[in-house]
């Protein structure tokens, strides 16, 4: 569903995203971990089209981002790390807007609206501007935004941001159904807890590369020094000081 | 406190560091502005002198109106300006977390309101002091004196500025008086201008108008009150200047004891009631329940018509605008500086039907052409150059919708022409209509407006896309900056490229209608080949603005 081919970014001699080479299921929830500045919201920007690639493709549903890109967003649904959205809009008309640029009509773009401001506790306050809503109300709306047109991809960075415990648990019990329904989930996190929780396979990249792959019992293996029952967050540090030892002693 | 201000300073340095052009292109600006206020003072005052014992008394007046005029300009910069640096501003809540005393929050804020308020007053003052101390003659304490008068003399309103605010919001909710603040400023300049326009300036180029100035300010007052900081600041010049004998030391006293005592006591009720003012002042008004608003009921119902895309664009971009005060603000000295352009054209003195009036009429038809799409350039500049930058940050949205950025592009030029074209074309039929310009050549500009226009809002996208300003929601702002100099400056000389192509035909026309004579042939040929340049100037401008725009946008980080 989702395909990286040979993906890289490179910024005069930085290089932000290094040959990643992936494939995701559909169905599939994807973690997508690495420490800050790792290249996880580069890798993303150019799966939704949003930042031009050095080389190599990103494919969405079998539409090439570059040279599909319609065809590529109208599957998917994205939720940036910082969803900044139009102050002086309310909640009803955000949402609507969105489904109107996802080709929604009139009618099925406002019921669409209704329902997710239900679904995310917003209904109360859908006709106040969002400049008065606060940063989990504000999240709560640009994760709605992502969901205005049921894509089948799901793309989130740093989902959990600004969430109450309450709205955290509802989103993960949300994705848990939206990938129990088909739909392919990529989810950078910083919370290895959710990404332990939800994921189905993992991805952790370090410096732009893509360092391990698989799923929380294949990279438990792979740790060194770390029993059978070692959380996430070990076998997370574990890899990425081995990393780190490889690339000094080079 | 020089902590405090360390963010403003060196976000400054970096800004002309980063972009020297910029600063280049700002001080020839500021150069030739300076040198055209200096000349006109100059020139007003060197008439002053030639009037004998009445000169001085006049010279006395012309500084007292000047400070009046600066002290409003001042008290209602720093009123809205203190309400953003001390109340709305993001990074106070971050100052209110660090152990920082409420004073010395004070005096770290009241010193950025104060700099952003009066600095472009003093930058414009400047050469009108300047032209004071060169035409009197005066010595260098007059220009030591000046630097006093002014460093003290701004403080004031930025005291009273900073108290009327802190009023205001523990009143008020903060959004709410900012909206209103900005409308009323709009209201106040627009009437100014209005009112300045009604005075008939244009008088002073001639000797006679020149004395009728001369016996309204006659007429202003006295000397001002003599409690009035306005009166304590021109009595600290005029004796300088020699024009006669007074007290500049007490009246410079008093001046700086009361900028002294207004800072103290604006540093000491903000001190005491800053946490409560600062809490009021986060909360919005909230309005209760979910229920839809009027405002975009209609707006959908409008759009209807519309295909999808073009709709809910138009839609959000219209619900943004008339919920933005700074836009009102914007429409009303829009609306001023129109009217002025207008009530121009009903004092134009045309004559009779003789070949000089004749003549005059052609020039003012020629030149209308020309400033109607200035008038529209100006519009643009405050309406469509800001539209990408007010996309801003939440530019991801449009960017991650399956909607080409080609769509996208041609969306907002819509939005942009459609108003823009009916504006103009109004404009030039109305006043075409009191200048008595045949109704044929009215259609002649109307049909060069279309594509000119066309021209203008394609050039202020790419300009607006290439230099977004993705920092401010604020239009008027983005409208001031770098890209918004440079934009008007192209559109002037793709106006006057395009006024120059037509003027020689105009002129044949309106003389072949005015006069019932047909032109010969080749004339035709030419007219027709100078609208024909005209139109592909405009045409190419057109298209290659879109070329630019759409690869800008491209760029735009999202």
């Amino acid at each position: 569903m989702i395909r990286f081919a040979a993906l890289r970014k490179q910024y005069g001699a930085l290089v932000a995203v290094d040959d990643l080479t992936l494939d995701i299921e559909p169905g599939a929830v994807f973690g997508f971990l690495g420490r800050n500045g790792a290249g996880k919201t580069t890798t993303i920007r150019m799966m939704m089209g949003l930042l031009a690639p050095t080389a190599g493709t990103v494919l969405l549903g079998g539409h090439d981002i570059r040279h599909a890109p319609e065809a590529a967003k109208a599957l998917t649904g994205y939720l940036p790390d910082h969803p900044f959205l139009y102050d002086k809009l309310t909640g009803a008309e955000f949402l609507r807007f969105a489904a109107g640029l996802h080709g929604l009509n009139r009618a099925e773009g406002g019921r669409r609206a209704a329902d997710l401001l239900v679904r995310f506790g917003l209904a109360r306050q859908a006709g106040e501007l969002i400049e008065t809503f606060s940063h989990g109300m504000k999240q709560r709306l640009a994760l709605a935004t992502a969901l205005i047109h049921r894509p089948r991809i799901l793309v989130l960075d740093e989902p959990m941001v600004a969430l109450d415990p309450q709205g955290a648990r509802e989103l993960r019990a949300l994705l848990t159904t939206l990938a129990a329904d088909g739909v392919t989930i990529f989810l950078s996190t910083h919370s290895l807890a959710v990404a332990e929780e939800l994921c189905t396979r993992i991805g952790i990249v370090d410096r732009g590369r893509l360092v391990a792959l698989g799923t929380l019992t294949e990279l438990r293996a792979r740790a060194a020094a770390t029993d059978g029952a070692a959380s996430l967050e070990a076998v997370f540090l574990d890899i990425l000081d081995a990393e780190a030892a490889g690339v000094a002693s080079r | 406190m020089t902590s405090l201000l360390a963010p403003r300073l060196l976000a400054t340095r970096n800004a002309f560091r980063r972009a020297p052009l910029r600063a280049l292109v700002a001080a020839v600006l500021l150069a030739f502005f300076w040198g055209a206020s200096f000349a006109l003072v100059a020139r007003v005052l060197g008439y002053f002198q030639t009037l004998g014992d009445f000169g001085p008394l006049l010279t006395q007046r012309l500084l007292a109106l000047l400070f009046v005029t600066f002290f409003g300009v001042l008290l209602v910069s720093n009123t809205v300006t203190a309400l953003t640096t001390f109340y709305l501003a993001g990074d106070v809540a971050l100052l209110l977390a660090a152990p920082v005393p409420f004073r010395r929050l004070h005096h770290a804020r009241f010193a950025e309101t104060l700099v952003a308020s009066s600095w472009m007053v003093v930058l414009f003052g400047l050469p009108v002091f300047l032209a004071y101390g060169v035409v009197y003659h005066a010595g260098p304490l007059f220009y030591l004196a000046t630097t006093a008068v002014l460093a003290t003399f701004v403080v004031i309103p930025a005291g009273l500025g900073v108290l009327v605010t802190t009023a205001l919001v523990l009143v008020f909710p903060a959004r709410r008086t900012r909206d209103a603040l900005l409308v009323g400023t709009g209201l106040l300049v627009g009437g100014g201008a209005l009112g300045v326009r009604w005075l008939a300036p244009e008088r002073l180029a001639h000797a006679s108008g020149l004395a009728g100035f001369a016996a309204f300010l006659g007429d202003f007052g006295a000397t001002g009150s003599p409690y009035l900081p306005t009166t304590w600041a021109a009595e600290v010049l005029v004796p300088l200047l020699g024009a006669r004998a007074g007290t500049p030391t007490f009246h410079l006293g008093l001046l700086a004891s009361t900028a002294a005592m207004l800072f103290v006591v604006s540093a000491t009720v903000v001190e005491r009631v800053f946490l409560t003012a600062w809490s009021r002042a986060q909360a919005g008004r909230v309005r209760a329940g979910g229920a839809e608003r009027p405002l975009t009921r209609w707006l959908e119902a409008l759009a209807r018509p519309l295909p999808r895309l073009p709709a809910v664009l138009l839609v959000k971009d219209v619900a943004v605008f008339l919920r933005d005060a700074s836009q009102w603000s914007q429409l009303v000295l829009l609306s001023a500086l129109v009217g002025i352009y207008v009530y121009n054209f009903t004092a134009l003195p045309l004559g009779d039907d003789s070949p000089l009036a004749v003549a005059m009429q052609q020039l003012a038809a020629v030149s209308n052409l020309g400033l109607g799409a200035f008038v529209a350039t100006a519009v643009a500049v405050r309406f469509v150059y800001p539209m990408i930058s007010l996309e801003g940050r939440a530019w991801w949205l449009l960017r991650s919708a399956p909607v080409p950025l080609a769509r996208l592009w041609w969306s907002k030029f819509w939005i942009g022409f459609v108003p823009l074209v009916v504006f103009a074309a109004g404009l030039v039929a109305l006043t075409n209509g009191l200048l008595g310009v045949p109704a044929g050549l009215t259609a002649v500009f109307l049909l060069t407006l279309v594509p000119l226009v066309a021209a203008v809002v394609s050039l202020g996208l790419a300009f607006g896309a290439a230099y977004p300003r993705l920092d401010t929601q604020n239009a008027a702002q983005i409208a001031t900056g770098f890209g918004a100099i440079v934009y008007m400056l192209t559109c002037l000389g793709l106006i006057a490229l395009v006024v120059a192509l037509e003027a020689w035909p105009v002129m044949r026309l309106f003389w072949s209608a005015r006069f019932q004579v047909p032109l010969p042939a080749r004339e035709t040929a030419l007219v027709v080949l100078g609208f024909a340049a005209a139109l592909a100037v405009a045409v190419t401008t057109f298209a290659l603005a879109r070329r630019a725009g759409l690869r800008a946008l491209a760029r735009l980080p999202a």
